[in-house]
């Protein structure tokens, strides 16, 4: 559930336009008929091109024989389970970025689902606003390796990786530890919606949901910094979905 | 090896001759032993009595046979010869010490004391020894011419035997006390060994290592221990099959009940996505779909409950210090916003447990003081070392709970009366409390003087290795 409170100097903007430059490729392996139709016209509406598979056996199939960009897998799959599918992928050298969606949100079936292969795990029921966020990460994955990136930009806005510094303008930003890796998140997926869940998850490394308005509150602190009055707006808050940041338009 | 069974190696070290007082075989020896004990130092005591009484009888017929065979003397030889055989006597010492004194009362011959007639025990110097003062048994008899004449027996020479035959008796009672314990411990170690094992095997088990079984004697002679262990065993199969049927029971009631609240949630998302933004409606759609998020947090919460108190234990050890911290740094802004403050006083504190639900127990905690105290509280969170192990705490300055009602406040749903009207579950502390069980540490609600104080203590832990949350 988000409960973003924008307040009225945020800058505010409407999800659901597609932004995708080139449309990505999804393959949603679901046996929940429903839920899997219901998953096929968010993403499309999102901007992907989704396919269904409806069991463990096809869907192994389907992600072997055709390029998707991402693999949407339920745990739970008749035929097949989830994990096991995963593993035959990646030992058949399948390396197509993997999201979990499954009924078991307990922290160990979580973790056995990332050793297994999967590269990020969303607990049903999640909102299309948390699913398009996370395919969208995974969809667009820069060629190089996050850990590669030594300096991240966003228009006049430059985070050195290795200094451990922000500036804008060419103005220094003075930043605590954790704002620094809020910005340092949010740059690496500039451009890209992330979701509060993945911020607390990404970012402070809770995987339970805090009831108070922890990210809200950091949020609009690092964004005092970085968008000081005057200059276009950097971050933006994303109605009902989360929170981007990217060069003003 | 484990580390838990490594604890319990040390453990029984140091608690080993507590444990040695509680055994109950050990128990049986001990009383075997006094009663052997007792029943030897009355036969020694009743012994020494008919001894005792024996010798004495003996010891008389003796002094009289002997006075009598100086009054045959006195016959024979006449009185006037007396004095020559007592002192003859006495020199020669045949086991008799004599006095002979004349009428007004002057020692003739002879060095016992005066003593008067008939039966009496005096003290006096003996002849053969000639030292210390000792004891005697002494018969006197006034003879025809007035003078009196005694036969002593040193008492010390009867006492000397007596005190071998009591020698004799305490060897036999020792050796019998000795055979006593050597048996016991024989029969009972072996005994106790596997007691232990089964009492170990159900302290791991409890602790939530349900995979843990008590081993069993391989080969045919089955006694009742054996029986025990096979019993023990057996039980745990069950309580396994059972935990693992709730398990199932659990993932099939999440899948069947997510399944459907998926899909309730998209089609409350679908529709206000069809909504102008800000309407009426799109408002009212999205209170909906925050009430549904409230029954899904609800329901999380429940489900995290169960899956909780059916994980195994951690077994890494972390720094409570650094989780905790860590929370507090998060919490710290949306705390001071709301105009309370918060104190961090982050000592290092190993203790096994998941780093992820350790954060979780922070932010419960500090929610649940965020929640339930008035503006201006001061909220402290702790982590520190102490003797009985690590400690988690989450005192506040505010209204405090009170004693009868701080035990309910841990079980679920259970809200106090003031906050019945503020916004949560009432699961809060109940995680916290599950998750603590799970670390095998203890929960205490306390007084912080005013104020609540929520204590979690860990068990001691090696100290941590390299994890952080």
């Amino acid at each position: 559930m988000l409960r973003m409170r924008p307040s009225a100097t945020d800058p505010v903007v409407q999800a659901g336009a597609p932004r995708a430059a080139t449309a990505a490729r999804v393959l949603v392996i679901e046996d929940e008929a429903e839920t899997a139709e219901h998953m096929r016209e968010a993403l499309a509406a999102a901007g992907c091109v989704p396919d269904l598979a409806h069991d463990g056996p096809t869907g192994l199939e389907r992600a072997l024989a055709e390029p998707y960009d991402v693999l949407i897998v339920d745990r739970m799959l008749p035929g097949l389970d989830g994990l096991s599918l995963v593993g035959r992928l990646r030992d058949a050298g399948v390396h197509t970025p993997i999201l979990f969606v499954t009924a078991m949100g307990a922290v160990a079936d979580r973790v056995e689902g990332l050793q297994g292969g999967g590269d990020d795990y969303l607990v049903k029921p999640f909102s299309f606003a948390e699913l398009n966020a996370r395919v969208a990460a995974l969809a667009r994955r820069s060629p190089t390796p996050p850990r590669e990136r030594t300096v991240l930009q966003c228009a006049d806005l430059a985070l050195d990786r290795l200094e451990r510094t922000a500036e804008r303008g060419g103005q220094a930003i003075s930043l605590l530890p954790l704002e620094y890796k809020l910005l340092e998140y949010l740059m690496l997926h500039a451009g890209q919606i992330v979701t509060r869940a993945m911020l607390l998850e990404k970012v402070w490394g809770f995987h339970f949901d805090p009831r108070t308005n922890i990210v809200e509150t950091h949020l609009s602190r690092l964004r005092a910094k970085v968008d000081p009055p005057g200059a276009p707006p950097l971050i933006a808050t994303v109605r009902g979905a989360g929170y981007v940041i990217r060069p003003p338009a | 090896m484990t580390r838990a069974l490594d604890q319990d190696a040390e453990a029984s070290g140091a608690r080993g001759l507590d444990r040695l007082s509680r055994n109950t075989g050990m128990r049986l020896a001990a009383i075997q032993i006094v009663i052997v004990i007792l029943a030897f130092t009355l036969a020694g005591y009743l012994a020494q009595a008919a001894i005792s009484r024996l010798d004495r009888d003996t010891m008389r017929e003796h002094m009289l046979g002997e006075i009598a065979s100086l009054r045959d003397e006195v016959v024979q030889k006449g009185r006037a010869h007396l004095p020559y055989t007592v002192a003859k006597r006495t020199r020669l010492w045949r086991g008799f010490d004599y006095r002979l004194a004349t009428p007004d009362g002057r020692l003739e011959a002879g060095r016992l004391p005066p003593a008067a007639i008939g039966w009496t025990e005096v003290s006096g110097v003996p002849a053969r020894t000639g030292a210390e003062r000792h004891r005697f048994l002494v018969y006197t008899e006034r003879l025809a011419d007035g003078s009196s004449l005694s036969v002593g027996r040193d008492l010390a020479e009867s006492a000397k035997e007596m005190r071998a035959v009591n020698r004799a008796l305490f060897l036999c009672g020792a050796l019998g006390a000795a055979f006593c314990l050597a048996a016991s411990l024989a029969f009972n170690i072996q005994a106790w060994r596997r007691i232990a094992q089964v009492a170990r095997s159900a302290r791991r088990v409890s602790a939530g290592r349900l995979d843990v079984r008590t081993p069993v004697r391989a080969g045919p002679p089955r006694d009742d221990l054996d029986d025990l262990a096979l019993t023990f065993n057996t039980m745990l199969d069950r309580i396994g099959a059972l935990i693992d049927q709730l398990r199932q029971v659990t993932t099939d009631v999440a899948h069947d009940m997510r399944t459907p609240l998926t899909r309730l949630r998209h089609k409350i998302e679908r529709l206000r996505g069809t909504l102008a933004a800000d309407s009426p409606e799109e408002r009212a759609v999205a209170r909906l779909d925050d009430d549904v998020g409230e029954i899904l947090r609800t329901f999380d919460a429940l489900l995290q409950l169960s899956e909780i108190s059916r994980q195994t234990p951690p077994e890494a050890v972390m720094d409570l210090a650094s989780a905790a911290t860590h929370v507090a740094e998060a919490f710290r802004p949306d705390i001071e916003a709301s105009g309370r403050r918060l104190e961090v006083a982050c000592a290092p504190a190993a203790a096994a447990a998941d780093p992820t639900l350790i954060a979780q127990v922070c932010a419960n905690l500090l929610e649940n003081a965020l929640r339930h105290t008035p503006t201006g509280t001061l909220i402290r969170l702790e982590t520190s070392t102490g003797e009985s192990g690590s400690h988690l705490r989450v005192l506040d300055d505010g209204p405090g709970v009170p004693a009868e009602a701080r035990e309910a406040a841990l079980k679920p749903f259970v809200r106090l009366e003031t906050s019945r009207t503020t916004e949560g579950s009432g699961l809060g502390l109940s995680i916290v409390a599950a998750i603590a069980q799970r670390s095998g540490a203890r929960v205490v609600l306390g007084d912080a003087g005013p104020g609540l104080m929520v204590d979690l203590v860990f068990p001691p832990a090696p100290p941590p290795s390299d994890q952080a949350v």
